[in-house]
């Protein structure tokens, strides 16, 4: 009895040993993928680290992505309310180089939107609404201009840089995608696929 | 029978491991603070109320973190008479759809923790830049701190611009600014430097030719009372037109390394670093940093950084898409020979979604880079990302977001001691933004 107390006290001395060891390495798996995946993880090196995203621009085609937009005037605009004439859509800011070149330009396709039979609206991109007001003056733009606040709008149309000109048909498809500042030729050509010439 | 209190203690230490994780696992957002930086909370500078943006931060000789960044103006601007004689309603609107911007200066003897009441740079009403084109400061051997900035053209034209400078007058506000370029509305994105003699170095993007479009880099040196000892001298071209300047020196500003982004004529957006040996006074050849080949007619409006450790290892960070969109993200490279050749480039962090980002980078004496960048998250917001790069070159740590924005935080700066890493950046959300900074102690 004492003896078998005493192996039994033994094998449970024995099996705490081994669950103690048990636990032990547990929490040393444990801790170690802790520190492999988190906050204090050892050094990553750059073989683990390669792309996992696909960016690909918007696409000739494609239904153009709504987006309600508010004018420096207060009033706002959403695309859907345009939908039945071609859009063209313009993305701009005031400290631009090539926007403020493009700008003449963007103002005589402006002119034409009536005669045209279409809408053309300015996003003023990672802009203030400040700045661009006083750009809507200096270039005297004659379209409506709303300023894209939270860049969530750039982001759906995946502008990586202004200026860049998007011409919508009347169903609300993509028919021309100019990145970077329009010459008049390419302005008529785009309107043209757009059905707005 | 009772176990032992050791075998309770240690499966209660296991099973607290495991809330850990799970819980770690469980909770949104959890991936901010999760990384090798022990930052502390959020410290926000400047006056909520006037939208404060675009901190740029710099030690002092002393030790204390000082940071530039630019307000709301709220004072009256000079008015017309016909805006005079305007109704009250109209006068309003023009005082709120004012872009006046105010350039502040503050700092911190704590590490960051707290600051000093700012104090204005500029004197005058004016529209200071921001964004990239933002307020650089530098300080001489006094700790006397020197500050550039650009503001745009009387129509209000930021891409013809002027640079302005002001000093610490020595009497607890700033000397009147006065403007450095001689030739009016032709220059921004403006940096300065404290050379060996405590003369400064003033750079910017110039377009006193107009066409052909790529840009112009010019240099000006001042004493260190703010006096013009050369005209400003051009010293290269082929500069893309909207894109900050990177600026380091070697050997106390005998070796003068400045980096830019190029334009071709098929519009190739590559890095160029120029280097002098004689204190900024001529400068060798271009050498291009990498060939990315990302050709884009837009306005990238993300220039590169550049940083120098004590092995005189050149390092440097951009932003580029690269020759398809799949190369997007932040990219590193460094030069170990005095800027003659560079290393492959090394991707950073790829993009998570089309967007242009921005990244900056500090250097430890030892060689140990930190790097600092947006991008965005799972929420579609742009935040703040931080990683370190070892003294190896090879050995990177993990990516930590140490921003939590609603909206969207961009254009990172960093400041590094030997014992703290400062990180400032600003956030943005409608038509507000602020200011925010962290500390955090250096991780080798």
């Amino acid at each position: 009895m004492d003896f078998d107390e005493n192996r039994t006290g033994r094998q449970m001395k024995g099996g705490r040993s081994q669950r103690a060891r048990y636990l032990f390495v547990a929490s040393a798996v444990a801790s170690t993928l802790w520190l492999i995946a988190g906050p204090y993880g050892p050094a990553v090196t750059w073989a683990q680290h390669e792309h996992t995203t696909s960016i690909t621009a918007p696409a000739i085609g494609a239904q153009a992505v709504d987006f309600e937009l508010k004018l420096l005037d207060g009033k706002s605009v959403s695309l859907q309310q345009w939908r039945g004439k071609p859009v063209v859509i313009n993305f701009f800011a005031s400290w631009c180089d090539p926007c403020r070149d493009e700008m003449p330009l963007i103002n005589e396709v402006a002119a034409g939107a009536d005669k045209g039979g279409y809408r053309v609206i300015g996003i003023a991109v990672e802009d203030t609404r400040a700045a661009v007001t006083q750009f809507s003056k200096e270039a005297k733009l004659t379209f409506p201009v709303g300023l894209d606040l939270n860049s969530t709008i750039k982001r759906a149309y995946r502008i990586f840089g202004p200026p860049a000109t998007f011409f919508i048909d009347a169903q609300g498809t993509v028919r021309d995608i100019v990145l970077g500042p329009m010459t008049p030729e390419r302005a008529r050509e785009a309107l043209k696929k757009a059905g707005a010439a | 029978m009772k176990p032992r209190r050791s075998t309770v203690c240690l499966g209660a230490f296991t099973s607290l491991w495991f809330f850990i994780i799970a819980l770690g696992s469980a909770v949104p957002g959890q991936a901010v603070d999760s990384g090798p930086f022990a930052f502390n909370p959020e410290v926000q500078l400047g006056r909520r109320s006037n939208n404060p943006s675009t901190p740029f931060l710099r030690l002092a000789p002393d030790g204390r973190l000082f940071a530039v960044w630019t307000e709301d103006d709220k004072r009256p601007m000079a008015m017309t008479k016909q805006e005079i004689a305007a109704p009250p309603h109209e006068s309003h609107m023009k005082m709120t759809a004012s872009p006046m911007r105010v350039a502040l200066l503050a700092w911190s003897k704590d590490g960051g923790k707290t600051w000093t009441s700012p104090k204005q740079v500029n004197s005058a009403v004016e529209a200071i830049e921001g964004e990239e084109g933002g307020p650089r400061l530098a300080f001489g051997k006094n700790n006397r701190a020197y500050v550039v900035w650009s503001v745009p053209n009387e129509k209000g034209d930021k891409t013809r611009a002027n640079i302005r400078f002001a000093m610490e007058d020595g009497k607890g506000g700033f000397t009147p600014a006065k403007t450095l370029n001689e030739l009016k509305n032709t220059a921004r994105f403006p940096i300065i430097e404290t050379m060996a003699d405590d003369s400064l170095l003033v750079g910017w993007i110039d377009r006193r030719v107009d066409n052909p479009i790529p840009r112009s880099l010019y240099l000006k040196r001042l004493s260190a009372k703010g006096e013009q000892l050369t005209s400003s001298y051009k010293i290269g071209g082929g500069l893309c037109e909207c894109c900050r300047l990177g600026i380091a020196f070697a050997d106390g500003g005998k070796t003068v390394y400045v980096a830019d982004r190029q334009v071709s004529e098929q519009q190739i957006r590559n890095h160029a670093l120029r280097k002098s040996t004689d204190g900024g006074q001529t400068f060798g050849e271009p050498v291009e940093i990498s060939d990315d080949g990302w050709q884009v007619a837009a306005c990238p409006h993300s220039g590169p950084t550049i940083g120098i450790d004590g092995r005189g290892y050149l390092h440097v960070t951009w932003f580029t898409l690269g020759r398809s969109e799949k190369e997007a993200g932040i990219y590193y490279s460094v030069s170990k020979d005095g800027g003659r050749h560079f290393a492959p480039r090394q991707l950073v962090q790829a993009n998570t979604a089309p967007e242009i980002l921005h990244t900056t980078l500090a250097v430890a004496a030892d060689g140990t880079v930190y790097l600092a960048w947006e991008n965005l998250d799972d929420q579609n917001k742009s935040q703040i990302f931080m990683r370190s790069l070892a003294p190896d070159g090879e050995t990177w740590r993990s990516i930590q977001q140490v921003s939590r924005t609603a909206g969207n935080a961009s254009r990172p700066m960093l400041a590094l001691s030997q014992k703290l890493l400062h990180v400032a950046w600003t956030e943005t959300e409608g038509e507000t933004s602020w200011i925010s900074t962290r500390t955090a102690p250096v991780v080798k």
